[in-house]
């Protein structure tokens, strides 16, 4: 190995060691005997695993944030991947403008929009349902499936479309073979952030909570506000261990070395 | 695309933009509208100004701003810096590795906001694990350094949450970089180094600016990690979150929301500029 | 307020024809009662010592929502038509702000019978629409393998903390109850008014060098048990939950000058199901109070209730807890928040 790649390597490794140490420490809370989380554990149980199947709320509330996170993910991909395609090719002023439009959620603290976005729906009529619930998760999801296919399709150039159509390839045709797997890094990248995003939200979820339509982050909250028990390290836990089987379903549907960015 | 594109064909590629901007525009801005009403509304139910004028000639409120900007762009910076040669690696080094690579990156985005904190907290605090191994295991201090509630922690606590977004953004663009390109001016003579910085780097422009451009609009919004992990500093979203949380005066909160959004639209801009001015 | 801000709105045609596409928005329903709770044990004791009585005596069926009073009320404030919530629980601030602005019903013995045995004053509290269901108090919770002769007055709290005896853990501005149970509890104890906070600043000042600061509850045990600091300002309920879970290291004082009562209200939103009267009825009556006690180590507030052996050693009485002077504070609060933010930092 060449010295670069050395020093390469030696920085990577010491930047996943920064990023795993404190889900290190949550990831072995949970396997505690001791009723409370405290570090070092006194001695290894699987007690606080058992503990989120018994309790309802927990597994109720997975499953809004799963419905929800999907649902605001693929309404972000239907708005998002045509505005983006339009967008990355535009070389005006305006285009400009109104990407900074479509990025602006990003800035804006969540716990506004929740807020704004609770009192607007409401006056529409919309009220407090998961409806309400999956428009707001999209506006904040959007964003992000804009940005990342408009930065990989302007870094493709137009030469391959262009190829395609010259040789007689319908629009759609062209889109499909050819724009479509080119920009498959971008739409998988916004996807994950947009699903992680949704999934992990909790000012926005807050606003729209009730016994219905509670996400997961929001019954965390409001269970260890009373009861800060290790149940809490071991749904972390849970949460790694379902990504995991996430990515080796991808793997085996599309091979490693194709989804760098879990395509 | 080309200009002898005919009118209706344009219009038809504006059709393309016309949902997500509808949606947007119904509901993102009309309930940030909404909100923000409440700011330029007096007491007996007149328009005014006033919430604007005195927050925005107060100094003690400018340097709530000018902090909020300088974190941001302070852990926009690390990130970047940070993200790059790791996105490298993944997408160039990591091979059958790179599955793990990403679940290591996302493994934080996964773990309750809570929890991150608390690993954070057994980690750095007083009699925590990092002194106990400073002080007892390799003795190089002799009293336990204060970690918790300094600015550092928690701009690594930031830097944590954010920088898989700048990884990822980075890679999935250094993805499609034409290596063809590389060799060809290896080949001509230059060096790695030289065609790294006059090759690989123009061509990957957007996926540094798509990180970055994440990174400091999520940072510069954020809240969550410094309520809970201190560090001294004092930012519009923290002061939002304590209008919304403690005081309870939303004509405050909207007024900031309307100035920090104004903020985060320029400094957006600004880089979208930059950005296109650089990849294109 | 809604409806004029609205009018800068206009009524967009994209937004009138939105009104159609109603999204099944959650409200109460005839034979249903949507009622709140905070979460973990504080759901279970609801469920079990409120729900289930509540449910046996009408046949209707009860969902509780979990979550937090400032979510419910803007909730509430957002759809006062058709309130999404039955009964409320809130925090004591966040009932007087709740009835002030004519959002919630007055609570009579008519309806709620056992609303004869709640002291009056608790009622009054909460302008008379609502009233308090059980009640904490703010003292001084230390380690004791650290602190082996803990503070037993604000005053020494502060002495000691300032000498560099102890590092003290105390509840930051982000955290919403701060302004009652830690600015005016010290304040007050210290000798100040609400109209003169300097005594808490000055104190605050003294300690600085020695303090960290908790946002939430969790973040106070998680900075005794990693050694972070030594004792800090917490409440006593928590303090033996956390006894209860086996953490043998933890204690709590009520300091002599009297911590400051932190109470749980609980509120009837306007146009909400009638039902909700049977379920407050039950959620005030002394045998489901008793019960609701023991599960959650906090006092409550029907004066028939008698604890047992163990909560009354436990249950700070209502005589040594000081009734903090909820108007006073709303007037003032914004400010010391303010000053806080100026002085001390967020």
């Amino acid at each position: 190995m060449k010295l670069s790649d050395v020093i390469l390597w030696i920085f990577t490794i010491a930047f996943f060691i920064f990023m795993i140490l404190p889900i290190a420490v949550v990831v072995v809370i949970s396997f505690t005997s001791a009723g409370y989380a405290a570090f070092p554990i006194p001695g290894w149980s699987m007690q606080w695993f058992a503990r989120i199947f018994e309790y309802q709320p927990f597994i109720d509330s997975l499953w809004v944030s799963l419905k929800l996170a999907v649902v605001a993910t693929v309404a972000s991909c239907l708005l998002g991947i045509p505005a983006a395609l339009y967008l990355s090719r535009s070389r005006s002023g305006w285009a400009t403008a109104i990407t900074t439009f479509l990025l602006s959620p990003l800035s804006m603290p969540m716990i506004v929009i929740g807020f704004a976005s609770l009192f607007f729906l409401s006056w529409l009529g919309f009220g407090i349902s998961f409806l309400a619930l999956t428009i707001v998760h999209t506006v904040i999801c959007l964003p992000y499936v804009i940005r990342t296919v408009t930065a990989v399709y302007r870094s493709m150039s137009p030469a391959y479309e262009e190829a395609a159509m010259i040789l007689g390839a319908s629009r759609f045709t062209t889109f499909r073979e050819v724009t479509l797997p080119l920009i498959r890094p971008g739409i998988a990248a916004g996807c994950l952030f947009s699903f992680l995003t949704s999934f992990d939200n909790l000012p926005v979820s807050y606003f729209f909570g009730s016994a219905q339509t509670n996400t997961l982050p929001v019954v965390m909250l409001a269970y260890m506000e009373h009861q800060f028990d290790p149940s809490i390290a071991a749904l972390s836990t849970l949460q790694l261990l379902l990504a995991v089987v996430a990515l080796l379903i991808a793997d085996r549907l599309y091979g490693i070395e194709k989804m760098t960015i879990a395509t | 695309m080309s200009d002898s594109v005919p009118m209706n064909a344009k219009l038809r590629q504006a059709m393309l933009l016309a949902p997500a901007l509808i949606f947007l525009a119904v509901f993102f801005v009309m309930p940030l509208f909404d909100n923000s009403m409440r700011s330029f509304m007096s007491e007996d139910g007149g328009f005014t100004l006033s919430r604007y004028t005195s927050f925005l000639t107060d100094r003690f409120y400018l340097g709530v701003i000018v902090e909020t900007v300088v974190l941001a762009a302070a852990v926009t910076v690390i990130s970047v810096v940070i993200a790059y040669p790791v996105a490298y690696v993944l997408v160039r080094k990591a091979g059958r590795l790179s599955g793990v690579f990403i679940f290591l990156l996302i493994a934080p985005l996964l773990t309750s906001i809570i929890m991150r904190t608390f690993g954070w907290q057994v980690l750095f605090a007083r009699r925590g694990l990092v002194n106990q191994w400073l002080v007892t295991d390799l003795g190089i201090l002799d009293v336990p350094l204060r970690w918790l509630n300094t600015p550092g922690l928690a701009i690594a606590a930031l830097v944590h949450v954010l920088v898989p977004f700048a990884v990822l953004s980075i890679a999935s663009v250094l993805q499609g970089v034409d290596r063809r390109l590389e060799e060809g001016a290896l080949m001509l003579g230059a060096s790695k180094l030289r065609t790294f910085f006059e090759v690989t780097l123009p061509l990957t422009m957007d996926g540094i600016g798509t990180g970055a451009i994440l990174v400091f609009m999520i940072a510069n919004g954020s809240f969550v990690t410094l309520v809970l992990l201190g560090g001294g500093f004092q930012t519009l979203p923290l002061l939002i979150y304590q209008q919304f949380n403690t005081t309870r005066d939303f004509a405050l909160a909207s007024t900031m929301s309307t100035i920090l959004l104004a903020i985060a639209l320029v400094c957006l801009w600004l880089q979208l500029r930059l950005v296109r001015r650089q990849g294109a | 307020m809604n409806m004029k801000r609205r009018t800068f709105l206009g009524t967009g045609a994209v937004a009138t024809g939105l009104l159609g596409l109603n999204g099944l928005p959650l409200h109460a329903q005839d034979r249903t009662l949507n009622v709140t709770a905070y979460g973990g044990v504080w759901e279970q004791a609801v469920r079990d010592c409120f729900v289930a009585p509540f449910e046996a005596k009408t046949g209707a069926t009860a969902t509780v929502s979990l979550g937090g009073p400032p979510q419910w009320l803007a909730q509430v404030e957002a759809n006062p038509e058709k309130p999404p919530l039955d009964v409320l629980i809130m925090s004591p601030d966040l009932a007087v702000i709740a009835a002030e602005g004519g959002l919630m019903d007055d609570f009579t013995v008519d309806k709620i019978p056992n609303l004869a045995n709640i002291p009056q004053e608790f009622t009054d509290a909460c302008l008379g629409k609502g009233t308090y269901l059980n009640y904490g108090v703010g003292g001084i919770t230390y380690n004791k393998q650290v602190v082996a002769e803990p503070p037993k007055s604000f005053a020494a709290f502060v002495d000691r903390v300032a000498s560099g005896e102890f590092v003290a853990s105390v509840p930051s501005i982000s955290y919403a109850v701060t302004p009652v149970f830690f600015i005016w509890a010290l304040n007050d104890a210290l000798g100040g008014t609400p109209d003169n906070v300097d005594p808490f600043f000055e104190a605050m000042a003294k300690m600085k060098d020695n303090l960290v600061f908790w946002a939430g509850p969790n973040d106070f045990f998680n900075h005794l048990a990693s050694g972070e600091a030594d004792l800090g300002i917490y409440f006593d309920g928590r303090t033996w939950n956390h006894v209860d879970e086996g953490v043998d290291w933890i204690d709590f004082v009520n300091p002599e000058e009297g911590g400051a009562m932190t109470a749980v209200a609980i509120q009837k939103p306007k146009n909400a199901s009638d039902l909700a009267w049977e379920y407050l009825n039950e959620a005030l009556a002394p045998e489901n109070q008793s019960k609701f006690a023991e599960i959650l180590n906090y006092g409550v507030t029907n004066s028939e209730v008698v604890y047992s052996d163990k909560l009354a050693s436990r249950v700070t009485p209502l005589s040594k807890a000081n009734l903090p002077p909820y108007a006073d504070i709303a007037r003032l609060r914004n400010e010391w928040v303010d000053r806080w933010n100026r002085e001390i930092g967020m």
